[in-house]
């Protein structure tokens, strides 16, 4: 029996456990319900009300904050032929585009690397665990503000460092050029939220039953081959909870960037993402601003919650393939 | 389907909508219009006051608090200072002054005039960036009801009024001036002098730069900073009042070779400006000039008081730049600007009171306790800054005054010339645009909402 008719096996015949404090049979829908609740209140309070209010606004005129006549689709219109909002718009959307191929290259590739590692490793697995998670407990803003610190050109320790080990060539204003600003925030946007992939490729390597990797040992499968064959299918589902979390963090994205890259993205627009020309617009632009900055964030919405939809979709189909 | 699998579906399902509400960083705006969760501000509703009764002898009046809201939080114990001085002339008054960051005070201020728990008096952006809440109707027009408005000339009026309605809704209380700070220490060190002309200017900067000094701290990392040092290197060049009566009146506009020149004359004088300048933000450019790595910023009267507090035994002076070769004047210009003014809440419940506290800040009296305590420029004549460089700078615009162009003049419509001409200059100096991209970016940006002859 090989390894990958192992995996099949297991599937079928996955001991079924009793869930604790259910009583026999179907599931309590209602105590699910109970619990779900509160959130569910919260998130359609302070997450749904508004995404429809954005929705009704953004066909709005807008006077200051007092709300004009109804002008149907102008406001979208506006939003994609008004100099330079044309210009900034698809630049930022391709700027997300980067930051989302950048962070699940990097970050949830170093993820998974880690998660595998502390697993097998025996020595201070829960202290590497926490040390790992800990960045992204702190804010995005205080982040980025400790992070343009060090990097600053003037007075910043990393270019000091390097040029007194004597790779004073590579010393350049990291933040301050628009080839390298971009890269360096995916960079410490990863540094900051490594641990959250990594946890939840942790758990997810622990559910794999470990009978199953002794009986690929026991066939001689590598290390490399158990991870390709056994662990990375069975890891689909949490690969694609992970991807579709970052896809969305990564679009939404906007307090790293601003604290490092400033509201208009700088230098010269090369940081700019959606989230910043939201801002602007809705916050720095001129008297009908609300209506322009609810009608993008409706395009927002419905850009980042339909791919989300679709990706979940295909990663299910995916799981089902592998089944 | 098995039992557990379709709970740990479920549990997938729970921990994404629970993720799209807690780790989705959308910004706040989408809930913005709902003024209650918005105004994060300590906003202290004031009491109500029951409004003075109008018996004849007026004796029995309840005690008013007046809030004032303001985004200068460096000045808040000098505005307490003053306000006590109006409470110990108004028994029965309490004035109360509370101050917010001034890169959300826009937002605050607006949110904040929509509903309850909004200030009895603001202090308001000048000219465009009054717009949106006169618009709104969330003022009082004051013209007619503060006789003190009689003190500050048309053209200071100017950025306190609507431009829809013409009426004025707010007292100016300050002006701001842009020129060259120099360290007098570093210049008489290396024997130099303020220079009469371009040539000896230039001189300075090479001399400064020889010796191992940034000549200019210049931020272009802040793009706000760009469009105040383009006019005080550059007004005298494109023409400044007169180039600002043709473009008003659709006689020209920011395609004039002179005006391209004015923006070349910024990228002329990078070589002086601090290696990879992109980088540098404008705290740094401070900072350059206070530890003396840099010899002079250009920059506006409202610095004096950090360099005061900051680097209070530095020697400072300030000078005008010199007009450029093939200026269309001939002698320095100094820009400025009427930074702001004090207006009353449309909502406010002790309107009477409040307007009475606006009257006063018209009068000779606050002007002068704004400018020795707050360490900036009054509007009104009679006033004396006591601060050396302060005075300089009162002499500098009283003689040679012009527009800070797009300050003025171009902030009434979206996208505002100053941000223009900022973003532009920044890319100018990274070489990615030329001086005539520039000026047609701002020109293309302008004309979607600017017309001429209003």
């Amino acid at each position: 029996m090989t390894a990958s008719d192992l995996t099949k096996k297991a599937h079928k015949t996955r001991p079924r456990k009793k869930v604790q404090g259910v009583g026999s049979g179907a599931p309590a829908w209602g105590m699910i319900a109970l619990f779900i609740l509160p959130a569910f209140l919260l998130y359609s309070v302070f997450m749904v009300w508004p995404l429809f209010q954005s929705l009704y606004f953004s066909f709005f005129e807008f006077k200051g904050l007092v709300r004009g006549g109804f002008v149907g689709l102008r406001n979208f219109q506006e939003l994609l032929t008004r100099y330079p909002l044309n210009e900034q718009l698809p630049k930022a959307f391709l700027h997300n585009v980067y930051f989302f191929i950048g962070t699940m290259l990097i970050q949830n590739s170093l993820g998974l690397l880690f998660a595998r590692l502390l697993y097998v490793s025996r020595f201070g697995k829960r202290f590497l665990q926490s040390l790992y998670t800990m960045p992204y407990l702190i804010s995005a803003l205080v982040v980025g503000y400790l992070w343009s610190l060090m990097l600053n050109p003037l007075f910043g320790p990393i270019n000091q460092v390097l040029k007194a080990v004597g790779l004073g060539a590579w010393a350049r204003p990291w933040l301050g050029d628009p080839a390298t600003a971009l890269p360096v925030i995916i960079l410490v946007n990863a540094w900051q939220w490594v641990g959250f992939p990594m946890l939840l490729f942790s758990a997810g390597l622990a559910n794999i039953g470990e009978d199953l990797r002794e009986a690929a040992r026991i066939d001689g499968a590598t290390s490399w081959k158990l991870f390709r064959h056994i662990e990375a299918p069975l890891l689909l589902p949490v690969i694609g909870i992970v991807t579709v979390l970052t896809f969305i963090g990564n679009f939404n994205a906007f307090g790293i960037v601003w604290a490092m890259g400033g509201v208009n993205g700088e230098p010269a627009g090369s940081t700019d993402v959606l989230g910043l020309v939201f801002y602007r617009t809705a916050f720095r632009g001129g008297i009908d601003a609300f209506g322009l900055a609810s009608a993008l964030a409706v395009l927002m919405f419905i850009f980042i919650f339909g791919v989300s939809m679709l990706m979940l979709g295909r990663f299910r189909r995916w799981e089902e393939d592998l089944q | 389907m098995t039992r557990k699998s379709m709970l740990y579906k479920l549990v997938v399902l729970v921990v994404l909508l629970a993720a799209l509400a807690g780790c989705s960083q959308a910004p706040a705006a989408t809930k913005a219009p709902a003024p209650a969760k918005a105004t994060e501000a300590p906003a202290k509703a004031t009491e109500a006051p029951a409004k003075a009764t109008e018996a004849p002898k007026k004796e029995e009046k309840e005690p008013v608090t007046l809030t004032v809201w303001s985004w200068r939080t460096e000045d808040e114990q000098a505005y307490n200072e003053i306000f006590d001085v109006y409470e110990a002339a108004h028994p029965g008054v309490t004035v109360e002054f509370v101050t917010f960051v001034n890169t959300d005070y826009n937002n605050i201020l607006a949110t904040g005039l929509t509903g309850e728990g909004g200030p009895d008096i603001a202090q308001l952006r000048a000219y465009g960036g009054l717009q949106p809440l006169t618009e709104a109707g969330q003022l009082v027009a004051l013209d007619g009801k503060v006789e003190t408005l009689a003190n500050f000339t048309p053209g200071l009026l100017k950025g306190a009024t609507g431009i829809k309605d013409g009426h004025v809704y707010g007292v100016p209380f300050g002006i701001q001036a842009v020129a060259a700070y120099y360290n007098k220490g570093i210049f008489d060190k290396l024997g130099l002098s303020e220079p009469k002309t371009w040539d000896e200017f230039i001189n300075v900067l090479e001399t400064l730069k020889k010796e191992g000094y940034i000549p200019l701290a210049a931020p272009a990392k802040d793009t706000w900073m760009l469009p105040i040092i383009h006019d005080a290197v550059g007004a005298p060049r494109y023409g400044g009042p007169e180039f600002e009566k043709k473009v008003l009146a659709g006689e020209t506009d920011f395609m004039d070779p002179n005006y391209i020149a004015s923006i070349q004359l910024v990228k002329d004088l990078q070589p002086y400006m601090a290696d990879d300048v992109v980088g540098v933000g404008y705290q740094d450019s401070r900072t350059l000039f206070i530890t003396e790595r840099a010899a002079i910023f250009i920059g506006g009267s409202f610095e004096v008081g950090f360099w005061r507090d900051q680097a209070g035994d530095l020697d400072l002076d300030v000078f005008r730049v010199p007009p450029a070769p093939d200026s269309v004047l001939d002698s320095p210009l100094t820009p400025g600007w009427m930074d702001g003014s004090y207006g009353v809440n449309a909502q406010s419940d002790a309107q009477e009171e409040a307007i009475e506290l606006v009257t006063w800040m018209g009068t000779p009296e606050f002007g002068q306790m704004f400018t020795e305590k707050i360490k900036q420029l009054s509007p009104l004549a009679d006033t004396k800054p006591v601060d050396p460089l302060l005075q300089k700078f009162a002499k500098f615009y009283a003689e040679t005054p012009t527009s800070y162009l797009h300050l003025v003049n171009f902030r009434y419509g979206d996208p505002s010339g100053s941000t223009l001409l900022g973003n532009g200059i920044q890319k100018m100096l990274l070489g990615d645009m030329t001086a005539e991209e520039v000026a047609k970016s701002v020109q293309d940006g302008v004309s979607q909402w600017f017309k001429p002859g209003q």
